[in-house]
């Protein structure tokens, strides 16, 4: 292993990373969120995340429903400053998982502790710093948006003056006064996120945050996440929308079935999956000259033709030699792209079969 | 146990629930029946201790409204919560669920009282003017009663909205609630009464202390004794029937005792049922 320190090209921002020598990895800058990639030369990177104490620790939790395990001996730990992206279909059991941690179902067995709290001995405690956004948002119809936003605070006794910034930031300044009754789906979840943040909880519980929201809505909950990190804050978030999630975790847990059958770095989960980046040329003519040349060459996995197009699915760093190849045998590149894999499919792979 | 939590709760409990077209409309509609009887009552009596008739009428909407008002504000004080998602935001609040139900109970209860207390002040500055000598002691007893009955049924519907997975099932529960107090647990008592007791001993005064002990079963019952032996008895005014009399363990004490014990033991059964409960 060895220590890096590199600069966020985005703000400037500098990070200090453990990277073992070999092959790329990706770094979400802390400060501004900007993704980037690092290559140490000569071998394999790691980053490893802020991590200290554990803030959410789940032991072997098995919930029945009837006779059907909705959550099956799941065990992880969340560390302290880093988001945790929680994954898989619906169904999966990613929000009775959520529900268990906070105390809303009786669990069968195992042990959930916040902050190293158990939630079944001190729930009040253990509590007191999370801020929870549940799937199925409501409020009480008959008060305003303000109203309610002032019972949360003085449930969780936080200044009342925090609430209408809180509520104007998510988007509602107009409806700061209206009943809850006539929101719309998406403005209620708006209102959801001001009342999870409220009193900048160490700790952001999030179940499907982008659920019924436009674009715009996604984009600011996003934002949100980025920021909550930023100020120091460890964000667990579910989803069953996986683009979403990619960009902004810096570890991701993969559930199906009740069952937890992935848990790691993005980049690693591509890794041990050996899942390749894709380079996708266009040629003004496609000869086998080209593709033997291509097939040939070091750290080419698979070529596949599809009329002018080439897709070459190759170690990150043959990419250079491909295109010199491919010149060589006198094709003719028109355009040229390359192809990350997605968590769709490092997704796909762990919840099939 | 936090009384700031319950506090809060039972603030917003009673702020959502003021807001409520229904409890509005069912508010008025018991002030303006109040009104009416004690109108109607005082016409026929000219000193407060011949407003038997007036307190009888009273008791009839009381008997008729309060467990409307009680059941419709308590049904579905919990699955409501529980089915739209509400719940779910207010459990992961640094909060125990034994708040939540007190907090409820108690904003809930302020609500009915306030409901019962609107429309009694009303029927009851009716009766300041068409009626001299007025206890008004005697009438805040009437008054106090009342809303011990009516918060017996409405802890009675707090369990019941706790029992069901869904709102339109504890609204039929609700209803079931009401013609089982009305009709059916009446017909019940009355049955085995009858079948056990002669009507010559029921109407004399000389039935078996069973009888009367069993009659203490219906709650509504009880508050009847209650306002008769507070306040004396109401129903000579009503009917030719002899007044009756009532063995020696009827007192007062021992019915309020009777309303206490159906509150904390229905407000247990709630708890027990809610703290059992995945959101």
């Amino acid at each position: 292993m060895v220590s890096k320190t590199v600069m966020c090209p985005n703000c400037k921002n500098q990070i200090t990373i453990e990277v073992t020598p070999g092959n790329k990895t990706i770094i979400t800058c802390p400060s501004c969120g900007a993704k980037g990639q690092f290559t140490f030369p000569m071998g394999n990177t790691v980053v490893r995340t802020t991590g200290g104490s554990e803030t959410i620790q789940v032991k072997n939790l098995t919930k029945k429903y009837n006779d059907l395990k909705a959550v099956n001996d799941v065990s992880f730990n969340i560390r302290e400053g880093e988001i945790f992206g929680f994954l898989g279909p619906n169904g999966a059991g990613k929000t009775t998982t959520i529900k268990a941690i906070l105390g809303l179902i009786h669990t069968d067995t195992g042990q959930i502790k916040i902050n190293g709290i158990d939630i079944k001995k001190d729930e009040k405690q253990a509590k007191k710093h999370v801020g929870y956004l549940p799937e199925k948002i409501a409020f009480y119809d008959n008060l305003t948006a303000l109203q309610n936003m002032y019972f949360y605070a003085e449930m969780k006794n936080v200044p009342k003056t925090e609430c209408k910034p809180l509520i104007i930031e998510m988007g509602l300044e107009d409806v700061v006064n209206k009943k809850v009754g006539k929101f719309s789906k998406g403005m209620q979840q708006r209102l959801g996120m001001a009342q999870a943040l409220l009193g900048n909880p160490p700790i952001l519980i999030l179940d499907e945050p982008s659920g019924g929201l436009d674009p715009r809505g996604v984009a600011l909950i996003r934002n949100k996440i980025r920021e909550m990190k930023n100020k120091g804050s460890t964000v667990f978030v579910s989803s069953h929308i996986l683009s979403e999630v990619q960009e902004v975790c810096d570890r991701v847990g993969i559930i199906s079935k009740g069952i937890l059958v992935a848990k790691d770095t993005v980049g690693n989960l591509r890794d041990r999956l050996n899942l390749k980046p894709k380079l996708v040329m266009e040629l003004e003519k496609v000869t086998d000259d080209i593709i033997n040349s291509v097939k040939k060459l070091d750290g080419v996995e698979k070529v596949d033709v599809l009329g002018v197009m080439i897709h070459v699915t190759c170690n990150p760093r043959a990419k250079s030699k491909i295109i010199l190849a491919v010149e060589e045998a006198g094709g003719n590149i028109l355009n040229i792209q390359t192809m990350e894999p997605s968590l769709e499919e490092v997704f796909m792979k762990f919840t099939e079969g | 146990m936090d009384l700031n939590s319950i506090y809060f709760i039972a603030k917003k409990e009673i702020m959502d629930n003021v807001r409520n077209l229904w409890i509005i409309v069912i508010t008025i509609i018991f002030a303006i029946l109040t009104i009416a009887m004690s109108a109607l009552g005082s016409i026929f009596s000219d000193e407060w201790q011949g407003l038997g008739m007036t307190v009888a009428l009273m008791m009839g909407i009381v008997q008729l409204l309060v467990p409307i008002i009680a059941l419709m504000l308590g049904y579905a004080a919990i699955v409501r919560e529980i089915e739209n998602g509400s719940m779910s935001t207010l459990i992961s609040l640094p909060v125990k669920r034994m708040e939540i139900i007190l907090g409820k109970f108690l904003g809930l209860s302020g609500v009915l009282s306030f409901t019962i207390l609107v429309g009694f002040g009303l029927a009851g500055i009716v009766i300041g003017i068409m009626v001299p000598d007025v206890n008004y002691v005697e009438y805040l007893v009437f008054i106090g009663a009342t809303i011990l009955i009516g918060i017996v049924y409405l802890t009675v519907a707090l369990f019941f909205s706790t029992l069901f997975k869904k709102r339109s099932t504890a609204l039929g529960g609700a209803i079931f609630l009401w013609f089982f107090f009305n009709m059916i647990l009446p017909i019940i008592l009355r049955g085995i009464a009858f079948a056990g007791a002669a009507f010559q001993d029921i109407m004399s005064g000389n039935a078996p202390g069973w009888y009367y002990s069993i009659q203490l079963i219906n709650p509504m019952t009880v508050y009847s004794m209650l306002v008769t032996l507070s306040i004396g008895s109401y129903g000579s005014a009503m009917s030719a029937a002899p007044q009756l009399q009532y063995p020696e363990f009827y007192t007062s004490g021992l019915m309020i005792l009777i309303l206490f014990i159906w509150i904390i033991g229905f407000l247990s059964l709630s708890y027990w049922r809610f703290y059992k409960k995945d959101i």
